[in-house]
């Protein structure tokens, strides 16, 4: 599809990333390391799920109900894995936070505000997105460079880089505020935000094998946009609720 | 690091299908590679090239340096074309696209490129298809009426120059272009549409040589030729002192044409008649011993639908009694006789052949005789021969026609299977195939040839009717060779050829193709073709006298004078022989190889022939490629792009009034 509809596509997936990166990271170099290890983290442990699953794929099936089993187990225990590891992602963030204070009162300067941790959060599933985004979505994008185009039978009304691009738009924005949800909940100990991460994640991967079913792609996406937007909304609410009760006090 | 990029590799592997599965693909592919080749469907086609001569160029190239792609349309709606398309023709309306192209330039400039249906069209109308002229290569007959019409079939479309590629499909991929323009025909409003690519980019379009001898200079052409065989039977011992005897030359040609370069079969035209004269050497080698009072000499002429490049650089390097031809002299040549198109004789259970004779009187007809008396030997067979009309003009299209120019005194007939225009309908196209001829009918022409050989060769009074009738013909090895040399199984890999011959590929052209390398009469194999490299075993084996030295496998120790190494090539169980068989190279007589290039030589008076010389050559490509695949119009792709960046914009623009707004938030209390 020519290099325009490339770049379209890379920006579609990425593009609300490298504006938050330019907005709001890039003022910080602590962020900008947050990033850039949360993203590995993060491709890393797509990388050993992969590994793992590797030994099972492709799935021997041939009636197309009974591919529904099989990918349900494989996204039910991917979610499983890297929400095991948001906690020990968080328990990492909590020792850093305590050894950053430390060493802000020794030096007698302010330590982290909440504002700080939020913009940490933020940045560490900024680069929950990202891995997300290239492992994805950009890793598949290369033939969209060329003069072709390719249409998947089952959802003939898009391009399949389009399709890609979306579903990775949507997973990015998830991922990202989830962080920031995440890591409040954690610190408050709620109970509500703690579980809520999980479940979306789940919801929001298991709502991608809608795409299996004939035409399933025009009812999946806009779900998952309105899982997204949700998050996003949730995120909204808690910061605005936190921020102002940290005011009052 | 190997661990780490092992599991790079499967993840991607993993995630690739799982999330090609989650968009609903369940045809898995395994890597990205694996994704792009699908998108590209890559298309079985023949192309037609560039062939340039002295004054220009014929044959068709892309216009420029890049690939061409355009969607696919069918030829019926060829006159809702609105912008440069690709136009899907069968066969029968070729012609008529093609005349239009030429005429019509607003048309020509909305053809992209041609694709020719496979399969011969059905209907009525449909009487044959030559795009060769009425009267082929008419600037060099002895005579002077060029407008008759040998081939009353003739379009005369591949001595033409396109600006375009034409490509020949085959048959399943004709049904995959057939789909690919209906669906353009239905999705007409869509956003994409499916597009056949063409890389049939010219070296010489792209450098701007339009003529062989600029293009010759600049190295982006080859001129065309090969190497002609010829053999000696018996072997002719050039040592000992002996008179030399009076030559009977037999010859035939090996190589044929088509608009279409990779598929010129030319059964009837003329490998029927090259295997009647492979049937007759192999049933004349079985005469042990015989002394024949005449030296027999077969001649195979590569190089003859391109100027007679064959026979003219044969008669030249007679001139100049070269290494090639050692042992044969122009003058020592009696009679020529030599087997033109045979494979259409067959009609009604009665094999008819033609004679078409020169002017010499006197020994013609003492060859029309033993053309006779064979026929009479071969009553039961139902063979007829009749000397051709007189309101010929002369002898047709033929390597004695350079015979001819050089002493118009010679003695030859041509045997045909046609009278006074070819019975062969697809006289040069792809449709001259296995299908266009009849076995028996080479097999008849095949005694016929034998017969009167061995009675022209032999004195009056010593010919033996026993002998004569124990000449007989193979037809299980006339039917193996038709196998071997005009169908693609078993092909070039069948048994007999592989006696002889490792061949490069198994399916059979006759397409003279481009000299490699350095002409000369012992050139290295590689540059052989694998037809000539066949006949030139194959006729060393039947001409030949075995060596004293049995057990010696060759190359070694085959170097005696007359000695031959054949069947070199078969994993070293190369034999030695004693034969007189060699190569002639086949190239333009006004060319020269002169350090590491061709020159062109300027006209010569000894060399009539040479300025009636177009001096073909075949320009030089890169890779030819035919692909289909679809694409999507370019505002669309252009929609896509600005929807990207329309969204980063506003997430941009979205997170600095969240952040502003975030800071006021603070900065208020």
């Amino acid at each position: 599809m020519t290099v325009a509809a490339g770049i379209g596509y890379a920006l579609l997936a990425l593009g609300p990333s490298l504006s938050l990166f330019v907005a709001v990271i890039s003022q910080k170099p602590f962020l900008i390391l947050t990033v850039l290890s949360s993203t590995l983290l993060w491709l890393m442990s797509l990388i050993v799920l992969a590994g793992v699953w590797r030994a099972f794929l492709p799935f021997k099936t041939t009636p197309s109900s009974s591919a529904w089993l099989p990918y349900s187990i494989l996204i039910l225990s991917s979610v499983v894995f890297q929400e095991g590891l948001r906690v020990l992602f968080w328990r990492i963030y909590k020792k850093l936070e305590d050894i950053l204070d430390a060493f802000a009162d020794r030096v007698s300067k302010p330590r982290l505000f909440l504002t700080d941790k939020m913009q940490i959060a933020l940045a560490g599933g900024m680069g929950h997105g990202v891995a997300h985004a290239v492992f994805f979505c950009l890793s598949l994008l290369t033939p969209a460079f060329g003069p072709a185009t390719f249409y998947v039978e089952k959802c003939s009304q898009m391009p399949f880089f389009l399709v890609s691009s979306m579903i990775a738009l949507a997973f990015v924005t998830i991922h990202t505020f989830s962080m920031v949800i995440a890591f409040n909940g954690y610190a408050e100990g709620n109970r509500v935000d703690q579980l809520i991460v999980p479940v979306v994640h789940l919801v929001a991967g298991m709502l991608t094998l809608v795409n299996l079913a004939s035409g399933g792609c025009i009812i999946g996406i806009p779900l998952l946009y309105c899982m997204a937007l949700f998050t996003l909304l949730h995120c909204g609410k808690m910061v605005w609720k936190r921020l102002a009760d940290s005011q009052n006090r | 690091m190997d661990t780490r990029l092992l599991f790079l590799i499967s993840c991607f592997i993993a995630r690739l299908s799982f999330s090609l599965s989650a968009s609903g693909e369940l045809n898995s592919f395994e890597s990205v590679p694996d994704l792009e080749k699908s998108m590209y469907t890559i298309v079985d086609g023949y192309p037609c090239v560039r062939l340039l001569n002295l004054s220009g160029e014929i044959g068709c190239s892309n216009p420029g340096h890049g690939k061409v792609a355009a969607p696919v349309v069918k030829f019926k709606n060829v006159n809702q074309l609105v912008e440069p398309s690709a136009i899907l023709v069968s066969l029968d309306e070729l012609d008529s696209l093609l005349a239009r192209v030429s005429k019509d330039t607003n048309f020509a400039s909305l053809v992209a490129g041609i694709l020719v249906e496979s399969g011969t069209p059905g209907g009525n109308n449909f009487k044959g298809f030559s795009p060769e002229l009425k009267f082929p290569e008419a600037e060099f007959a002895p005579y002077q009426n060029k407008n008759f019409e040998w081939n009353p079939s003739g379009s005369g479309i591949m001595w033409k120059a396109y600006n375009f590629p034409v490509f020949l499909l085959s048959e399943n991929s004709t049904l995959a272009l057939l789909e690919a323009a209906t669906k353009n025909e239905k999705s007409k409003k869509s956003y994409t549409s499916d597009v056949a690519e063409f890389g049939l980019v010219m070296q010489t379009t792209k450098s701007g040589t339009h003529d062989s001898e600029s293009c010759l200079r600049e190295e982006t052409c080859l001129p065309l030729g090969g190497y002609s065989v010829w053999s000696a039977l018996p072997p002719i011992n050039t040592s000992t002192s002996q008179k030399s005897k009076p030559i009977i030359l037999a010859v035939t040609s090996m190589d044929s044409a088509s608009f279409f370069r990779d598929k010129s079969l030319g059964a009837d035209s003329p490998i029927s008649g090259l295997i009647a004269l492979l049937a007759a050497v192999d049933a004349l080698s079985h005469l042990n011993g015989l002394h024949l009072s005449k030296q027999l000499v077969f001649v195979v002429f590569t190089g003859e639908a391109w100027g007679f490049l064959g026979s003219r650089r044969f008669l030249l390097e007679l001139d100049q009694h070269s290494d090639a031809v050692s042992g044969l002299d122009f003058t020592l040549i009696e009679t020529v006789l030599e087997i033109g198109s045979v494979g259409k004789s067959f009609d009604q259970g009665v094999k008819k052949f033609f004679v078409h004779t020169t002017e010499a009187a006197s020994i013609s007809n003492q060859t029309l005789d033993a053309l006779k008396r064979a026929q009479d030997s071969l009553k039961t067979e139902n063979v007829k021969i009749s000397v051709a009309s007189k309101s010929n003009p002369g002898i047709p299209p033929s390597s004695l026609m350079m015979f001819l120019r050089k002493n118009p005194d010679s003695s030859g007939i041509v045997l045909e299977d046609f009278d006074t225009a070819f019975t062969n309908k697809f006289y040069h196209s792809h449709l001259d195939n296995l299908s266009n001829i009849n076995a028996s009918a080479i097999a008849a022409a095949s005694s016929l040839v034998a017969r009167s050989l061995y009675i022209l060769a032999s004195e009056k009074n010593e010919i033996n009717d026993s002998v004569l009738t124990a000449i007989s013909v193979n037809s299980s090895f006339i039917d193996e060779l038709l196998g071997c040399l005009l169908d693609c199984e078993p092909g070039l890999s069948c048994d007999l050829v592989n006696q002889y011959i490792s061949p490069s590929a198994a399916c059979p052209s006759h397409y003279v193709g481009v000299i490699q390398g350095e002409p000369s009469s012992s050139p290295y194999p590689g540059y052989v073709g694998d037809v000539s490299r066949f006949l030139w075993n194959f006729l060393a084996d039947k001409t030949s006298v075995p060596t004293e030295n049995r057990s010696a496998t060759c190359p070694k120790h085959c170097s005696g004078t007359g000695e031959l190494c054949i069947r070199g090539e078969t994993d070293g169980k190369g034999v030695c022989v004693i034969s007189s068989t060699r190569y002639v190279p086949a190239y333009s007589t006004r060319l020269k190889f002169e350090s590491d290039m061709w020159k062109l030589l300027p006209t010569n008076s000894s060399d009539i022939m040479g300025a009636a010389d177009p001096v073909w050559t075949e320009s030089n490509w890169d890779t030819i490629t035919l692909r289909v695949y679809s694409v999507q119009h370019a505002s669309y792709d252009r929609l896509i792009l600005l929807l990207g960046i329309s969204v980063t914009v506003a997430a941009y623009i979205a997170i600095v009034i969240t952040r502003s707004v975030i800071r006021k938030a603070l900065k208020r209390d």
